[in-house]
């Protein structure tokens, strides 16, 4: 197929596994749905099924959409940012400056007060981490200074994540917190975890009409700003996206690795570079690369979340690594 | 109405106090030995790089002119382009249109100029460096603009297409636009209308090539021995 055909198939195909993914989603658990007894639940004819779909399937259905679209997008802009392949919000460290951020609110008991403290101090913690990346290796930086960044803020907060929680948390909660925050996971998500992730909707929206101005500006700062895009106005925005739109997903789901790698490289690969086809399918395959590998942890024996997205984006990380060298 | 003015232009530890003004219509060479500020001179008129001191393109301050326009007035070519994505070369070359709303307005004429049109779906990661060269000057080319800054755009060519940008330089400057450029080979400078030699970030020459290029300032700047002899021209046919 070339590639005039793929690019035309792009959108069309990654609604496709959007809409399979969350049909997939709705039909796995412990009680099986058919697409028939889905239909059901969703009019209310069946009220066991209705239950389970509203109360648990959809939540952590949308929860999912919304972690998976605002991931990949934040990796599509990153890279974009630091005009590197491998720039995405787990490796650089963002994801857990997120983590750490919402559970350093958690462990303070700033939850019991609001718990949209959460998510904001997410927020806080991801751009903190995002600044620390953006000092250590800025724009343009070698792969290695780029990931050692990574690596260094990585372990940082991950320390930090890890003492607050065992040193605030009730012993007998303990291990299960650490492990939600440090893998991530869509267990017992509910309608407030859709409600605070909800702002990445509006992320999308703000992020779609940037495109044009992020395939320049990954060819050079200076190329960009002399073609007529006001660079430091460009990179403020898609810094502040990327990040709180990975803070919020930090935020409702811990940290899931790899999702802003795989998926951006994938498309890349496949409909080429161009951002303005490539940031609306990363935020529509992003959110079903999510959904089925939720699929898969939960028919697996509920498996973590992160576990899955890592088994997966691990081996491609390395691939990608040695295809870079 | 001059082209560009550039008054009391100063970048610390790489360019010492300058005034210069270009005429319109002029093809001006800016040469000097490596680390003498070249690149950083050419940013600064090409208003990448903040500085003191003012800087002006035909008669308007840089500072009043919106960034979006500026993409229309001036095109500015890197002297290494560095590309992580596999755009394509026609894409790559389209984006000078971008402050233009992106109309893709004399693409397919840039990419025959460079002999680049077999090459237009090819990702432009993949190009030998003098080929990526030439899609940055057919990029600049598509701007259509008023003010050329090209840094060192001959550097990776073969000769025929050194040559080949030379005489676009020329009728560039015909049309009304200036090209102000830095070069390294000197057997080329008889090309220019004037020429401008930077030396360890301060002005030491201006004028006419024929007047500046003398074997005292060569042998001052560079450290080398002007020998005219007879030896190989060579020319577009």
């Amino acid at each position: 197929m070339t590639l005039a055909t793929r690019q035309k198939w792009a959108l069309p195909g990654s609604v496709t596994l959007l809409v399979a993914g969350v049909l997939a989603s709705l039909a796995t658990g412990d009680m099986r749905l058919s697409p028939a007894m889905i239909w059901a639940g969703i009019t209310g004819t069946d009220e066991l099924v209705s239950t389970v779909l509203w109360n648990i399937r959809l939540p952590r259905t949308l929860v999912a959409i919304e972690i998976g679209a605002a991931l990949a997008a934040s990796g599509v802009v990153m890279q974009a940012f630091f005009r590197n392949h491998l720039a995405s919000p787990g490796l650089l460290g963002v994801s857990a400056g997120g983590s750490a951020g919402a559970v350093i609110a958690i462990g303070m008991g700033w939850a019991a007060w609001s718990y949209y403290l959460v998510p904001a101090a997410a927020v806080v913690g991801a751009m903190g981490a995002t600044m620390a990346v953006v000092v250590l290796a800025k724009q343009g930086a070698s792969t290695e200074r780029l990931l050692l960044a990574g690596v260094a803020l990585n372990a940082l907060l991950g320390a930090v994540t890890s003492y607050v929680l065992s040193n605030f948390t009730l012993s007998y909660e303990r291990n299960a917190q650490i492990i939600f925050w440090l893998l991530g996971g869509l267990e017992d998500r509910t309608w407030e975890h859709v409600m605070m992730a909800a702002p990445i909707a509006l992320g999308a929206v703000l992020l779609w009409p940037l495109g044009r101005s992020m395939d320049l500006l990954s060819l050079g700062r200076n190329e960009a700003q002399s073609l007529g895009v006001d660079v430091k106005h460009l990179q403020r925005r898609m810094i502040i996206l990327a990040t709180v739109m990975t803070a919020l997903a930090t935020a409702v789901a811990g940290t899931v690795g790899f999702v802003g790698l795989v998926v951006p490289h994938i498309f890349r690969l496949l409909f080429g570079p161009e951002h303005q086809r490539l940031v609306p399918v990363s935020l529509i395959g992003g959110a079903a690369f999510v959904l089925f590998c939720d699929v898969f942890a939960r028919s697996a024996g509920d498996l973590r979340l992160g576990i899955v997205t890592a088994l997966v984006g691990g081996p491609f990380f390395l691939w990608m690594l040695r295809r870079a060298s | 109405m001059n082209a560009l003015e550039l008054k009391q232009v100063a970048v610390p530890d790489r360019l010492r106090s300058l005034d210069l003004t270009l005429a319109t219509g002029q093809l001006v060479g800016l040469i000097g030995p490596n680390g003498s500020g070249k690149s950083t001179l050419l940013e600064v008129a090409a208003g990448l790089l903040p500085t003191a001191g003012s800087v002006a393109w035909r008669g308007r301050p840089l500072k009043e002119i919106p960034i979006v326009e500026r993409g229309r007035l001036a095109a500015w070519v890197p002297q290494e382009a560095h590309f992580g994505f596999g755009f394509s070369v026609e894409s790559v070359v389209g984006q000078g249109r971008f402050a233009h709303g992106d109309d893709g307005r004399g693409v397919a004429e840039a990419l025959a100029r460079f002999d680049l049109t077999a090459l237009a779906k090819r990702p432009v990661n993949r190009l030998s460096g003098g080929e990526r060269q030439r899609v940055m000057l057919a990029r600049a080319l598509v701007v259509d603009p008023k003010l050329h800054f090209w840094d060192e755009p001959l550097a990776a060519l073969d000769v025929k297409h050194a040559l080949e940008v030379l005489v676009l330089a020329q009728q560039l400057t015909r049309t009304g636009a200036t090209v102000f450029m830095s070069l390294h080979d000197l057997r080329l400078a008889h090309c220019l209308d004037r020429v401008v030699v930077l030396d360890q970030g301060a002005l030491r020459a201006d004028g006419p090539p024929e007047d500046v290029l003398s074997g005292e300032l060569l042998q001052a700047v560079f450290g080398v021995r002007l020998r005219t002899a007879p030896g190989m021209i060579l020319e577009l046919p």
